[in-house]
């Protein structure tokens, strides 16, 4: 028996959406800001300004899986994730934190994020578990949403990113 | 006596927020790292009348633990709240499907939770009446 190949499939791969067909800075910066409230604390700000982010970074992210495949990245300065988890724990914070209170914390916010990101998003999707180090590389240019903020005067940098790289061009 | 939570979540910082906020409320607080530790806990006849429980964990997940509470009926009389990022509306109807009686959507404020339990009975205050 022979199949005929009606291209049903690579028009279907032709037509994955983009992530700034589905999702725009203003909507990634509101769910950032509320996670921010919740978690860091009510008086806390991201001001929506970018600021050059130091050499020594750590990413916290999670995959989402789903009719939109990529990642949501967090990515600031080692101290500022330190003065994150701080904030975050509050009163339950250790006199000394070691790195596993600083990616255990920074992973959550990034598992906030990143939750209501999908939410946001076509679904159904899958969400992966929060992950903490040095992000994956955006593998397509335009499949790329960043938003640049300040948090109490320090960078972070937010990005919903494709896994995927770009289709050719035909 | 005590009313008692088990807090389920395998992010400590998260499992320190949830705590804070129900011994805030009143309940004695016990916490595990995931479904399988929250079963573990159980198992010791540590029986609490609530359970906050997140979904994506590793090991064994939120709606995996809510399956495994809701099969065993000496736990019957628990009630559990999903507290979890995981906020599509086909998700929540399944935890609700398996058994959950609460869903909270990470971000959330002390009040949200607070106004779960009223919802529920589950204040301290009103529990002891």
């Amino acid at each position: 028996m022979s199949t005929t190949d009606t291209g049903e499939r690579r028009r279907g791969s032709d037509s994955r959406p983009l992530i700034t067909e589905l999702i725009d800075e203003a909507t990634v910066q509101s769910i950032a800001e509320d996670a921010w409230i919740a978690l860091v604390g009510e008086e806390e700000l991201l001001v929506p300004l970018p600021g050059r982010l130091p050499d020594d970074v750590v990413s916290s992210w999670v995959d989402v899986v789903g009719p939109w495949t990529g990642t949501v990245v967090l990515t600031t300065g080692r101290q500022t994730a330190a003065d994150l988890t701080r904030a975050l724990l509050g009163d339950a914070s250790p006199e000394v934190l070691d790195s596993e209170d600083v990616a255990d914390a920074f992973g959550e916010i990034a598992n906030v994020v990143g939750g209501n990101g999908k939410a946001a998003l076509p679904g159904p999707s899958a969400l992966s578990l929060p992950e903490v180090g040095s992000a994956p590389a955006p593998r397509n240019p335009a499949d790329l949403c960043r938003v640049d903020v300040l948090w109490r005067g320090e960078p972070l940098s937010i990005s919903v990113q494709g896994a995927l790289p770009a289709l050719p061009v035909h | 006596m005590n009313v008692r939570a088990l807090v389920i979540d395998d992010s400590r910082a998260m499992r320190r927020i949830v705590s804070s906020i129900l011994e805030g409320l009143g309940y004695e607080v016990q916490q595990a790292g995931h479904g399988r530790e929250g079963l573990d806990v159980l198992e010791t006849g540590w029986v609490p009348e609530l359970v906050c429980v997140d979904w994506n964990m590793p090991v064994m997940d939120g709606l995996q633990f809510v399956s495994a509470v809701r099969t065993n009926p000496a736990w019957r009389s628990i009630t559990i709240m999903m507290v979890t990022s995981e906020s599509e509306h086909t998700q929540i109807v399944r935890a609700l499907a398996a058994g959950a009686h609460e869903y909270v959507i990470k971000p959330f404020t002390a009040d949200a939770i607070r106004d779960k339990l009223a919802l529920l009975g589950l204040l301290p205050q009103e529990v002891a009446l």
